[in-house]
């Protein structure tokens, strides 16, 4: 019984190692922030390739698909769905005050990679103070240090990376708040509220939350 | 023992930090969309957009991981959902013709049956749905019965894409080393 602590103490200093390898190598990449979310992955399929930044979809009510097979819905239609590209952290630094930085605060960003964001409303919703219309929007965000302002924009069926301010419909100002532990893969999904549902946007150690009012 | 509990504990913290909390993880088959003309949203922000979009199609990638697609992880014969998690979701933006039947602009679920040399396509008009668990035949729009095309290229990743032809466009399911294209005819 006396060889194993030691042998647990080795294995420890080896574990503790291994760690600081794992920060310092995050450092390396931090000095040099690449843009390479929305590159294909070296995959060789000639048709298609697959993306780094994987697609995915978020339903109001919650995962309605899977609930619309196995019967237990209350509502007959979907409120609203989120189509969004999913980059991840990788190591890099996310949100900050300059171009090091992959969302620098101050300068619009799509909310994931790839395509421009599209949420869509199967029904009028109220978001702001201001009643949104039944369709098909591109959201985009500005993100600060304490608030992030979310726009809804028109310009649908676009990529990301050009992003037409003269196409806003809809501006909301929303309070960054702290999600720990940090969040490797961007996300954004929508959470029951009383007065509808929040549409939850977070990544990294931020998180942000939109209002959505609409009658259930 | 205590210092060996101490040690386990500390190395079950440091594992702790790396995982995730209850927001949703990527999908082991992720989504993607492709449209109709080709790579639509790039060529609108680029100016270069000939004609309007057409078609998108939004379904998932299962991969093939060495497995044998079809035959056996997908059975033939049986209803399939030509992808993985929600049921493949096709969008006309235009009036469109299938196999002789007009179909309306709009959403509509797309599955197929699959079979050793020939798949049975199958618009529906049942949305937002996950699978083909629940796939209802009286919700069909078309059916239509397409051969299937070897090819010596396998595709790892399933995939479908928009083929341009002189009446309109193909819609072509790839995966492992089987092609299959349903043709879209404009009204």
């Amino acid at each position: 019984m006396k060889i194993l602590p030691k042998f647990f103490s080795a294995l420890c200093i080896v574990y503790v190692i291994v760690l600081l390898g794992a920060c310092t190598q995050n450092k390396n990449d931090n000095a040099s922030v690449t843009l390479k979310d929305s590159l294909k992955l070296p995959e060789g399929n000639e048709y298609a390739t697959t993306d780094q930044s994987p697609m995915d979809i978020s339903y109001f009510p919650k995962e309605f698909p899977q609930n619309k097979m196995s019967g237990t819905l209350l509502l007959q239609a979907p409120v609203a769905r989120v189509i969004y590209s999913r980059p991840h952290k990788k190591g890099r630094p996310i949100f900050g005050i300059d171009e090091k930085n992959l969302c620098p605060y101050g300068k619009p960003w799509r909310l994931g990679a790839n395509e421009s964001t599209e949420i869509e409303f199967f029904m009028p919703v109220v978001i702001n103070g201001k009643n949104v219309n039944a369709g098909r929007y591109v959201m985009y965000c500005i993100p600060h240090a304490d608030k992030w302002i979310v726009v809804l924009n028109s310009n649908i069926d676009s990529w990301g990376l050009q992003i037409d301010p003269s196409k806003d419909i809809l501006q909301a100002e929303v309070p960054v708040q702290k999600h720990i532990p940090a969040l490797e893969d961007f996300t954004i999904v929508f959470e029951s509220a009383g007065y509808g549902a929040d549409l939850i946007m977070a990544w990294d150690e931020v998180k942000v939350s939109l209002p959505v009012t609409f009658s259930k | 023992m205590k210092r060996f509990m101490a040690i386990v504990l500390f190395l079950i913290a440091g594992l702790s930090g790396f995982a995730q909390s209850q927001l949703p993880p990527i999908d082991k088959s992720p989504l993607d969309i492709s449209y109709y003309p080709d790579n639509y949203p790039v060529l609108k922000i680029q100016d270069k957009v000939e004609g309007p979009l057409m078609a998108r199609v939004i379904y998932s990638r299962p991969q093939k991981n060495e497995r044998i697609i079809f035959g056996n992880l997908i059975e033939y014969g049986k209803v399939w959902r030509l992808g993985a998690n929600e049921a493949t979701e096709v969008e006309f933006y235009v009036p469109v013709k299938i196999n002789n039947v007009k179909i309306k602009k709009g959403r509509y679920s797309i599955f197929a049956i699959p079979n050793s040399d020939k798949w049975t396509l199958i618009i529906n008009r049942e949305n937002d749905t996950w699978g083909s668990f629940r796939y209802d035949l009286k919700k069909d729009i078309v059916r239509m019965e397409v051969p299937v095309q070897k090819q010596t290229e396998i595709a790892e990743s399933f995939s479908l894409v928009f083929e341009k032809t002189k009446l309109g466009f193909n819609l072509a399911a790839l995966w492992d080393d089987v092609k299959v294209t349903m043709p879209v005819y404009l009204q």
